[in-house]
């Protein structure tokens, strides 16, 4: 497999870095070669997109253009940003006008995108790869029941991200069986983590987290699985909130999907620094042995 | 309720193929919007898409702010849409021009002044890079904060950003 540029993201990268140390001790076990590029923020389609939408395609156009300095394409820990990089990649190649006036300012600091380079979520990469997570799995998870969490930017809108069924995602179940696990449905796959509108309204935001855990502690799920710093976030972070609001107790383990591989794979828990999850991941540690 | 033809004119040009002009109003949008579950409707897609169609600009930019910046982008009005109508590029639109107005909600104004100033919306902190070095990772590789300023700034953002 060739290299691919790696892009963290700012959440990962300078917040929960963990989850970059679970994807990079992944992507090694899988032969997946990455190096670093002086990316800036993609930046959030949720938000800057939103304030202006040129500006937006500017800043993602400049980080493909310096992937594609390297003729390398990008691999990205971040349904955010794997949605803007896509995105924007997908306007330039086929909005000619767009195109032009974007190099028009990327030209004046020296920079132009030709859009030859493509965009993939690192899950979408692993899917690819789930014979090899099977015969790297020395720890089979066997008898965790685990909820899956995609997010809604690892496939939608689904004619530009072309990932995973839109309303019926698949890919990451397929990881967790590939790692030994059960999968367990419950009824909110696709429903919206509440990241993004709690930025302004975090009632509404606490709302949506309801009935998503709600739905999630239901089914009895050891632990429930994602893709997207910002949801890892949104579940992991604000539990604990989530209980005292509603006076109920929230304490679901998040993993992101590279921890339970690694997990799976046997690489310790220490080494993965999940002691700095907000909400204690101690449970399926011990289950797991 | 008056149309503004050129806003209208606008919202036209969003999509090079017009599809918008085909909402029938069947609510599909709503009925499936996370936001406006829990909001009683007060966040509506279906409403947004009929004033922005028929040109009520003042409908849209006059009234409480969850009515443009409820939405919680998460893309499931554009999947289920049954004109295939890409509702969210609309609401772009709409909330760009509130930006410009000097309306949008604070949040966005701060993150848009934190990726001008430091090309991250979440700039490196001291204690993440130490964590960052007992997992063993390599150090982030630093954005050129100056070209991204300059980028930004010669695209007029500067001049939307707020507060000091
Ligand atoms: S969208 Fe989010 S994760 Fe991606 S670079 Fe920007 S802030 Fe970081
Ligand atoms: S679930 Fe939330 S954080 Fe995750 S992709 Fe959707 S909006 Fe973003
Ligand atoms: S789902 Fe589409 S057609 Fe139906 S009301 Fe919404 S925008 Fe209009
Ligand atoms: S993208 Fe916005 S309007 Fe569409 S369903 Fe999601 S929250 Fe509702």
């Amino acid at each position: 497999m060739a290299e691919f540029k790696m892009f963290e993201g700012c959440m990962i990268g300078n917040r929960i870095p963990f989850i970059e140390a679970s994807c990079r001790k992944v992507f090694d076990k899988l032969g997946i070669a990455t190096s670093q590029a002086p990316f800036s923020c993609c930046p959030d389609p949720t938000g800057f997109a939103n304030f202006d939408n040129d500006g937006w395609l500017a800043v993602g156009a400049r980080n493909l253009a310096l992937a594609e300095s390297e003729g390398k394409d990008i691999i990205s820990l971040c349904n955010g940003c794997s949605n803007t990089l896509k995105l924007v990649n997908h306007t330039l190649k086929h909005d000619n006008l767009k195109k032009d006036k974007i190099n028009q300012e990327l030209l004046k600091i020296g920079k132009e995108y030709k859009g030859t380079i493509d965009v993939k979520h690192f899950v979408s990469v692993l899917k690819g790869e789930l014979e090899k997570i099977k015969s790297s799995t020395v720890k089979p998870l066997s008898g965790l029941k685990v909820a899956c969490h995609p997010g809604c930017h690892y496939m939608r809108p689904s004619e530009v991200m072309e990932t995973d069924d839109p309303m019926h995602p698949m890919d990451l179940k397929e990881i967790v069986i590939a790692c030994g696990a059960t999968v367990v449905d419950y009824g909110e796959e696709v429903l919206c983590c509440g990241s993004s509108v709690s930025n302004a309204y975090e009632d509404h935001g606490m709302a949506i987290l309801k009935k998503k855990m709600d739905a999630v502690k239901k089914v009895g799920a050891d632990c429930l699985v994602v893709n997207c710093p910002a949801c890892f976030q949104q579940f992991d972070g604000k539990q604990r909130d989530l209980s005292k609001k509603f006076e109920e107790e929230f304490k679901i383990p998040i993993l992101y999907i590279s921890e339970l591989i690694a997990l799976g794979m046997g690489i310790p828990a220490d080494e993965l620094g999940t002691k700095f999850h907000r909400t204690r991941v101690s449970d399926i540690l011990e289950k797991i042995g | 309720m008056a149309t503004d033809f050129e806003f209208r004119k606008q919202v036209l040009d969003m999509h090079m193929s017009g599809v918008i002009k085909y909402c029938y109003q069947c609510n599909r949008c709503t009925d499936y919007c996370p936001v406006a579950e829990v909001t009683d409707n007060a966040y509506n897609p279906r409403q947004n898409i009929l004033n922005a169609l028929l040109g009520f600009k003042d409908a849209i930019f006059s009234a409480e702010k969850i009515a443009i910046w409820g939405c919680t982008v998460c893309d499931t009005c554009d999947e289920v849409c049954p004109q295939s109508i890409e509702l969210t590029e609309i609401f772009k639109l709409l909330k760009n021009q509130s930006v410009i107005n000097g309306d949008a909600p604070d949040y966005y104004y701060l993150q848009a002044k934190t990726i001008f100033e430091n090309a991250k919306a979440v700039p490196p902190q001291p204690a993440i890079e130490r964590r960052r070095q007992q997992l063993g990772l390599p150090a982030v590789a630093a954005p050129d904060v100056n070209e991204l300023t300059t980028l930004l700034k010669n695209m007029g953002i500067d001049k939307k950003l707020k507060g000091e």
